[in-house]
């Protein structure tokens, strides 16, 4: 066991929290963590200068080979999570640089390859992801979306939903049904496709905040070119589970709460009530140690995810127990905040809101991590089914 | 960074997983914990020959020179087959004689507690039951070459089969309460000694000790007069640590053991392994497991490497306290009826939970070092 970096490491370490610090300074007053980037206008602004800024240091393409200018290695894109997670500092795309970008460069043919991961490296073409759909969450393959194939095109029909930044991102990548006489999970097609083509309608929905950081799509004949595919035709299946194997150390996550719990540390050291600092009361202290062992605990977890990543073992198991981990601890965070807060901690952004709203914020926008990337029921089930052996009973 | 064991470590892993599956049957652990000794001398000695008890001894003293990390990964095979006896009384208390003792304590016990001829133990807490410096009432008096020492120890492990007891005292009244008190290594024969084990939870042969006009020679003084209390945070730090890894070893039985009856147990015609009810509470003693365990080798590289870690190793103690027993607790609830039967393996580790819990600091006393450490006011 050994925890130490290298001296490069912790050169390089030093260089992306410097980077994110001073990006900080130009952070909008309205951001109030990554959500916020696919509601407000001037936060998706901030996002666009944040990648840019990354992708002139070549950050964006950390641990690709270098065959795609690819810079570094998967340790320092750890690294680099962590300093972007500290910050809050958004910029890097989390469908095109997390999860399409390796996806690409495992399972794409060389000419996707060329065609599609030097924008994402220059941070010029954002992406969404559209895999839901009404009937199809959690049990994805269950989708029903068709694209069939005509030629040298696939046309298609149909809807998906919860697609986060749709109607921000360039491009889409999406599975869809291309052989609807296949067998389950081997009649779906992994498509990448322009999401200014015609026959597209993207209607955002409302969260339950009253943002909207996620839309439905809805396709009408929607003409993709069939070179656009990722993986074999049909099977998709097996690049989505491909997709879903990146990444998911939420180190980023973990330490944007390690934060938040540093500026409520200071705002319980410096507001009183009954006279004395919150910081003083016993049972303030006691939940908050309490939260900050959890977070460590969520935080070692997140390394122990990134060095078998790192070394290319699997890490299934570890990666769904982090997720539950990192993903409830929000939850916890949040309720714990907002209620020793008191009735402040019910106050949207504004002058009469402490740390400028964020534990209110995150009171709605923890949903994200506890029902999407697979909820935490399914990440149960991995555990118990992959992982432990359990019987599963169809 | 590499979070993976070394080889050293794998080796001596497998070497205490095939020697605790021989030596340390659960018959012989039910039979110790209702013996009087509440250890095997036995299975001591042969533990002594593998080089346990100087495991983190110095070569020159006798010892294997081992690192704490390595420790660790010992201390978590102990915890998966309970073990029970005065290892980890004794080698908490090896760590005050490393970090404090003057050379000739050193050349005079360390390669006897390496050999396993001596059993120690550490007498902190007293009647107030608590972990700081508040608790220390138990007076060590000057006389003459002499100081003589006076009042009551209690949960003091396994200090009915020790030889020799650390022995915190108050030996003046200081500005705070960490100031003036000092630590004596006493031969636990010295006359005015008397100890009575206490019935406890997990029959883990906690003792209580009365000090009636005990005469220690000065030379035994460990450390400075009346500045002992740094031991003491030290040996509480490591020993949370070690108590953690020991956890962690019976968290994974727990886990293990449950993963196994849930699939062979059959009810409504399936095993009950097959219930998603039954699944998701597995997946989350899983859980618990694992973040524990990066948590507390965490801590364990810190220590090791000489980093300061009193944050963490706290962190470690607070959480892992909460997480085993409720581990056990639920290993008990998923096999039923049948786990709340003494008969039944399982009980052994829901016992041991609430000792593992008090032991080197409760939940609200590590919270507490946290509180000061994240820089609460």
């Amino acid at each position: 066991m050994d925890l130490a970096l290298t001296d490069e490491q912790k050169a390089r370490k030093q260089e992306f929290y410097d980077v994110c610090k001073e990006l900080e300074k130009k952070k909008p007053p309205s951001f109030l963590g990554a959500e916020t980037v696919f509601e407000l206008d001037d936060c998706w602004e901030y996002h666009l200068h944040c990648a840019k800024e990354f992708a002139k240091r070549g950050w964006l393409a950390l641990g690709w080979p270098p065959e795609y200018d690819g810079k570094g290695d998967m340790m320092d894109r750890v690294l680099f999570a962590e300093a972007r997670g500290y910050y809050d500092t958004p910029g890097v795309d989390i469908f095109g640089v997390q999860m399409l970008a390796p996806t690409l460069l495992q399972a794409a043919s060389e000419e996707i390859k060329r065609e599609f991961l030097p924008p994402i490296a220059r941070g010029e073409v954002m992406w969404c992801e559209l895999w839901s759909e009404p009937n199809a969450g959690s049990d994805l393959a269950a989708l029903s979306t068709t694209a069939i194939k005509k030629g040298d095109e696939y046309i298609i029909n149909g809807q998906k939903t919860w697609n986060t930044a749709a109607h921000k991102a360039d491009w889409g990548f999406g599975v869809f049904k291309t052989d609807p006489e296949a067998r389950k999970h081997h009649n779906m097609t992994f498509i990448l496709l322009d999401m200014k083509t015609p026959g597209i309608t993207i209607r955002p929905i409302p969260y339950l905040d009253g943002h909207a950081p996620y839309c439905e799509v809805y396709f009408d004949d929607v003409h993709v070119p069939a070179k656009n595919i990722v993986g074999q035709e049909h099977e998709g299946w097996a690049v989505v589970n491909l997709l879903a194997g990146f990444e998911r150390s939420g180190i980023d996550i973990i330490m944007s709460y390690i934060r938040a719990l540093e500026e409520l540390v200071k705002f319980c050291n410096e507001t009183k009530r009954h006279g004395q600092p919150l910081a003083k009361d016993p049972l303030i202290r006691n939940r908050l140690a309490e939260l900050a062992c959890e977070l460590e605990a969520a935080r070692a977890l997140a390394y122990r995810v990134a060095d078998l990543q790192n070394r290319n073992e699997m890490s299934l198991m570890d990666a769904a127990a982090g997720k539950i981990f990192f993903s409830e601890l929000g939850e916890r965070l949040a309720f714990v905040a907002t209620d020793i807060l008191g009735p402040y901690g019910q106050v949207k952004t504004s002058r009469w809101a402490p740390l400028d709203g964020l534990w209110e914020k995150l009171f709605h926008d923890h949903f994200v991590t506890t029902v999407s990337m697979g909820t935490n029921e399914i990440q149960r089930n991995i555990i118990a089914w992959y992982g432990l052996g359990l019987p599963r009973i169809r | 960074m590499d979070l993976r064991f070394t080889e050293t470590q794998e080796i001596l892993k497998k070497m205490a997983r095939d020697f605790l599956t021989t030596e340390c049957p659960k018959t012989l652990v039910r039979k110790l914990e209702q013996s009087e000794e509440g250890y095997s001398p036995e299975v001591w000695k042969k533990m002594a020959e593998l080089g346990w008890m100087g495991l983190i001894i110095p070569e020159e003293y006798g010892g294997m020179g081992y690192t704490f990390q390595d420790l660790v990964v010992l201390l978590e095979e102990i915890g998966r087959n309970i073990l029970p006896g005065p290892l980890i009384a004794t080698i908490t208390s090896t760590f005050s004689i490393l970090e404090a003792g003057t050379e000739e304590q050193k050349k005079e016990l360390l390669p006897k507690i390496a050999q396993g001829e001596l059993i120690l133990t550490t007498a902190l807490l007293e009647g107030d039951g608590v972990f700081d410096a508040s608790g220390i009432a138990v007076k060590a008096t000057p006389k003459g070459d002499d100081f003589v020492i006076n009042g009551t120890k209690l949960f003091v492990e396994m200090a009915h089969v020790a030889n020799h007891i650390i022995c915190v005292t108050r030996t003046k009244d200081g500005t705070t309460s960490e100031k003036g008190t000092t630590l004596f290594i006493v031969d636990s024969k010295t006359p005015g000694i008397s100890c009575e084990v206490m019935p406890t939870t997990a029959a883990d042969k906690l003792c209580e000790v009365r000090f009636k006009d005990v005469s220690v020679p000065k030379k035994n003084i460990l450390g400075k007069i009346d500045e002992g209390w740094p031991i003491v945070e030290m040996m509480l730090r490591k020993g949370a640590i070690a108590k953690c890894a020991e956890s962690l070893g019976a968290i994974e039985t727990c886990v293990e053991m449950t993963v196994a009856y849930s699939k062979e147990r059959v009810q409504y015609d399936r095993p009950i392994g097959a219930f998603q009810a039954v699944q998701h509470k597995i997946a989350d003693m899983w859980t618990a497991m694992e973040t524990s365990r990066y948590l507390i080798y965490e801590a364990a590289w810190m220590e090791s490497e000489g980093l300061p870690c009193a944050k963490e190793a706290s962190m470690a103690k607070a959480y892992v306290n909460e997480v085993y027993m409720d581990t056990a607790k639920w290993a008990v609830r998923l096999h039923g009826a049948i786990a709340t039967s003494a008969d039944h393996d399982i009980p052994f580790y829901y016992r041991r939970s609430k000792a593992a819990d008090t032991a080197f600091g409760g939940t609200d006393f590590h919270r507490e070092i946290v509180a000061q450490k994240m820089g609460l006011a």
